[in-house]
């Protein structure tokens, strides 16, 4: 009966266009993708330009410049193309920060900001005029002037040329006739080549992770100057640090009551104890560290302790040390932010990543229909790819780099079996519901036929039709409806 | 780049590559030849705890090359890494063996002819070394035999009628070697404790006019459990099979009898197990014919028979495969009873509710057209075929009542019959089908609680006009008394293809690609 409520409704619905000003925000999406296309070649071209082979070098390292930017152009393309966020929201809000930046330091090269839908809390630049946002980070910031910083970091690092420097830098290293030298002497060696070749890169590494910390010292000073001569407040630089200490962490340390999202009457929570974590027979230790090898030799950046440090210096204690009042726009920033981040962890089929977002998020948020959506669409998606025996492509390992509640999400995931998704579909409807709301956009109808056809309910049907006529080219065609694959070939 | 953790933030540069990280799957990379035997499951108790992969690396100095040794956990994460340095091209991994409290490596030195052992604690750290050197005949021909099979459903007891160089865990006190007198006349146990400082030495009577071999099956309360053959020569048809307990700690034999307890039975012994709760010894078999030969004619049915500690008979039941067994087949079973197909049993496992369940699959030996008509030309081909069939679930209740047959229907599929071989005998075919890999049974999984079963095969799946797919069956029973089965795709572009045992509820399916240089492994959780 609910169903046929729904499906009536949802005709209706989607013929009357919601009113914008009310209506609530949802990721963006455009079938479109001449406009990403374009912005990727304007892109790589530029990176092209920008890594020109240098002439007196050996022919060997002109191989090896020519394959990087090779590389990096096609890195530049497709992260452009794949991931360049061109909504009417975020995007033009960043453009703003970053043309206030730019007009208040004109010296800079012309640089583009492109917005990534990537959901990791980064950004970097690349080349002599890209800079990338990624939409995981906006939405960890508290405000405009720590956005501001953030930028100025990575257009320190352009004003720099740190990329093409590095570069250079380490292939002069690599190619250098001591390297080359050492090499030919590990392989005229004959004997344990492999381990003393290792040894060298290890050396090598080092090097250019120094170089890097090097960069990155650079480009918070210099980012810290940029900022200066902007009206955002430069306090908040070194409370960007100070978040970027924390950013492992979940947004809420409560672990997700799963049970109550997804167990009720009709169908009792299948797991009636937290399942156990997975237990190794092994018992090695961790290698111990070299004081070559200390917490933080091996990372590209220094430890934001010190870091921070560092900046407070610069700042001579100018420093906001703490959380800072959110405004109402940013604050809508932030959660949009959010939920493009919940849309981008979905779409890169990380289930797992989606739907701890998203349940984290509904927390704060319980009636929000685009969450609930995101919800369902995990859970049969977790489901079908159960079924066809490839989970282990869209659920990550219990790893020591997650944070304690993640873990405990994914070591249920491993225990919830494709029977009990039904029930806990069920359930998660009849728990976060007031009333039956109709589908009224695409997220919203996809999480519908999602749950009809999980359900085995016949409606499911009508809703895929109903889907496809209003959605051609919808976000979620390929993935809910694909089309059949002609069987593979086999070997024996 | 603005960023904190550098690992992860590259593994998400490439965005256009969508992946779940630290997924359960590894892929090796560089690897330009690899055999099923370059990963073994690593078992604690019932349950896969983790992987070993021997590979060749580089040079270590003129006679030595490194081998390396990698450890994975359940999950596949790597662990660590050993590196050896043993004679260039000449040092294989036989087993490995985990105790619970300490791994053993087993290797066959080709060098020096020797078998070497090392023991190594969970941290890996090393324990022991111990070479066992002048191997006789028999022990390199079994350590030949050992290179091709491994050591599937956790049982690495070797022996067997077919010789094999096993080593067998026993939790809390050791590993125990064999080995063999003569030309297999007789054989030896060892055991050692983790550190391989030696406990005890068993052997077979040197002076018994019968040849005899020992399989280690089982380590159980305080007894390792063993089937023994007897056969008055090497090339002597009458097998009789015996029921061996040793007491772990002293190395001494507390039960030895023959499955036959009278001269009107012909039995076989496929599974001799403990149950710790009644004190019985339970043996499970086939029964033949009065003047056929147990192993080598055509069985008539299983039997069960328990003892009690001190060796009397307690009970014993016969299940005849045309009356009990086919009145508790379903009706699609039943033409396959007809075609002539017998069973082969591959396991028999005990749930912790008391049930016994027995694992068989369906094989017969048949007249090859081809062959036939070559030899009339007087070519050496085999004249006779072995056709395997469907897969068979018996499940009997704790009063050893037949309550169940459950019949999985696959693909027949051809197993090859060396020239005049044909003539050995039904039961010694579907036993050199087994040594020789060619049954579609792969292995059987259990959970340590005992719970939960697992029984993996493979179908290749031959419809007309499309092309074969490779089905990975998996059929799941267990404690709640329900019978499932999973079908996996194993279709793959693959140059290879293998399967192994994994956690509870998964497989293990690896693909190895030459042209690419690469492996892949990944843990394939099962809707079961």
């Amino acid at each position: 009966m609910r169903l046929l409520f729904l499906l009536a409704a949802v005709g209706s619905m989607l013929a009357t266009p919601a009113l914008a000003q009310q209506a609530p925000y949802l990721p963006f999406y455009s079938p479109d993708t001449v406009q990403v296309h374009q912005l990727a070649v304007t892109h790589r071209t530029a990176v092209q330009k920008y890594l020109v082979t240098p002439k007196s070098v050996s022919g060997e390292y002109k191989d090896h410049y020519k394959k990087i930017a090779q590389e990096a152009c096609t890195d530049v393309y497709n992260t452009v193309r794949y991931s360049a966020l061109l909504d009417p929201v975020l995007n033009p809000y960043v453009q703003r920060v970053f043309a206030q930046i730019q007009k208040a330091n004109p010296q800079l090269p012309p640089v583009q900001l492109v917005l990534s839908r990537n959901p990791e809390p980064n950004a970097h630049a690349v080349g002599n005029s890209t800079v990338m946002l990624n939409v995981g980070l906006l939405g960890r910031l508290e405000n405009e002037s720590q956005l501001a910083y953030v930028l100025c970091h990575e257009l320190a690092h352009i004003q720099e040329q740190h990329m093409a420097t590095g570069l250079r830098e380490q292939l002069t290293k690599i190619h250098s006739k001591q390297v080359r030298k050492e090499v030919k002497r590990i392989v005229a060696d004959e004997y344990n080549i492999s381990s003393k070749l290792k040894a060298l890169a290890l050396g090598l590494k080092l090097n250019s992770t120094y170089h890097h910390r090097k960069y990155e010292k650079q480009a918070d000073s210099l980012g810290y100057a940029l900022l200066k001569r902007t009206s955002f407040d430069t306090k908040q630089a070194y409370r960007v640090l100070q978040l970027l200490d924390q950013i492992d962490q979940p947004l809420t340390p409560e672990p997700l009551a799963l049970g109550q999202f997804f167990g009720c009457a009709n169908f009792p929570y299948p797991l009636a104890e937290a399942p156990a974590k997975p237990k190794s027979i092994f018992t090695v230790a961790a290698p111990v560290k070299t004081v070559m090898e200390t917490s933080d030799t091996l990372k590209t950046h220094p430890d934001c302790a010190k870091r921070m440090r560092y900046l407070s210096e610069l700042a001579q204690g100018q420093i906001t040390d703490g959380p800072s009042a959110i405004s109402p726009e940013f604050a809508r920033v932030v959660a949009q932010s959010r939920l493009e981040a919940v849309q981008s962890w979905f779409d890169y089929d990380c289930y797992d990543h989606a739907l701890f977002e998203a349940l984290q998020l509904l927390r704060q948020d319980p009636q929000n229909a685009y969450l609930r959506s995101v919800v369902t669409l995990s859970l049969y998606e977790l489901r079908e790819h159960l079924l066809k025996h490839d989970f282990y492509e869209v659920v990550g390992n219990v790893s020591k780099h997650h944070h304690d509640n993640f873990n405990q999400l994914l070591t249920t995931l491993y225990a919830w079996k494709a029977d009990d998704y039904k029930g806990l579909l069920a359930c998660f409807a009849q728990n976060g519901s007031t009333a039956p709301a109709p589908p009224a956009n695409e997220y919203a109808l996809a999480a519908s036929y999602a749950a009809a056809a999980l359900s085995g309910e016949p409606t499911a049907a009508t809703l895929k039709q109903q889907y496809l006529a209003h959605y051609q080219d919808g976000k979620f065609s390929k993935l809910l409806f694909p089309k059949p694959v002609s069987s593979k070939k086999s070997i024996r | 780049m603005f960023v904190k953790r550098t690992l992860l933030a590259a593994s998400l540069a490439a965005l256009a590559a969508p992946a779940a990280l630290h997924a359960q799957t590894q892929t090796l990379d560089g690897i330009s030849r690899v055999s099923r035997t370059a990963i073994e499951p690593v078992y604690a108790g019932n349950e896969v705890k983790g992987y070993v992969t021997y590979t060749k690396g580089d040079k270590a100095d003129k006679k030595n090359d490194n081998f390396l040794l990698d450890f994975y956990d359940q999950d596949l994460n790597k662990v660590t890494n050993i590196t050896l340095q043993k004679p260039a091209g000449k040092y294989f991994l036989l087993r490995n063996a985990f105790n619970g409290t300490a791994f053993a490596m087993y290797y066959y030195n080709a060098k020096d002819k020797t078998l070497e052992l090392e023991t190594y604690d969970t941290s890996l750290k090393k324990l022991g070394f111990k070479a066992i050197g002048e191997l006789n005949r028999a022990d390199m021909a079994a350590t030949m035999q050992s290179f091709g099979a491994q050591g599937n459903d956790g049982d690495s007891g070797g022996g067997g009628m077919f010789g094999s160089m096993g080593l067998f865990p026993v939790p809390n006190y050791g590993f125990v070697r064999n080995s063999y007198e003569g030309t297999m006349k007789g054989y030896n146990l060892q055991m050692y404790d983790d550190k391989l400082t030696p406990r005890w030495r068993i052997a077979a009577d040197p002076k018994a006019k019968f040849y005899e071999t020992i399989n280690l099956t089982q380590a159980v309360d305080k007894y390792i459990l063993g089937t023994a053959l007897r056969r008055d020569g090497v090339m002597s048809k009458k097998i009789n099979p015996y029921m061996v307990a040793i007491e772990a700690a002293t190395g001494k034999k507390v039960f030895e009898m023959p499955v036959e307890t009278s001269t009107t039975e012909q039995l076989s012994l496929s599974s001799f197990t403990f149950d710790p709760v009644k004190r019985e010894f339970i043996a499970v078999g086939e029964f033949y014919k009065l003047n056929d030969k147990p192993f080598v004619n055509k069985s008539q049915g299983f039997f069960i028979k328990r003892f009690s500690e001190a060796g009397k008979q307690v009970a014993v039941t016969n299940y005849g495969w045309h009356n009990q067994v086919a009145a508790a087949m379903p009706a699609e079973a039943r033409q396959s009873l007809e075609d002539g197909f017998v069973n082969y049993t591959h396991s028999i496992v005990r749930g912790s509710n008391g049930m016994t369940y027995i694992v068989a699959e369906q094989y017969k030996v048949v007249g090859d057209g081809m062959g036939i008509a070559m030899t009339m030309l007087g070519g050496n081909a085999s004249v006779s075929k072995g056709k395997i069939a469907n897969m068979l679930v018996f499940a009997l209740d704790p009063e050893y009542k037949l309550t169940n047959v459950k019949f999985f229907p696959k693909d027949p599929s051809v197993a090859y019959v060396p020239p005049g071989a044909g003539l050995m005998g039904t039961g010694f075919l579907g036993m050199y089908f087994r040594q020789s890999g060619q049954f579609d049974y792969q292995f059987t999984q259990k959970n340590d609680a005992n719970s939960q079963f697992n029984v993996v095969y493979i179908n290749y799946d031959k419809e007309k006009g499309e092309a074969t797919k490779k089905v990975i069956g998996n059929v799941a029973f267990g404690d709640n008394g329900q019978f499932k089965v999973d079908k996996i795709d194993g279709t793959s572009n693959a140059t290879a293809s293998y399967l192994y045992p994994a956690k509870p509820g998964y497989v293990m399916l690896v693909d190895y690609l030459k042209k690419e240089k690469k492996m892949g492994m990944k843990l394939v959780k099962l809707n079961i």
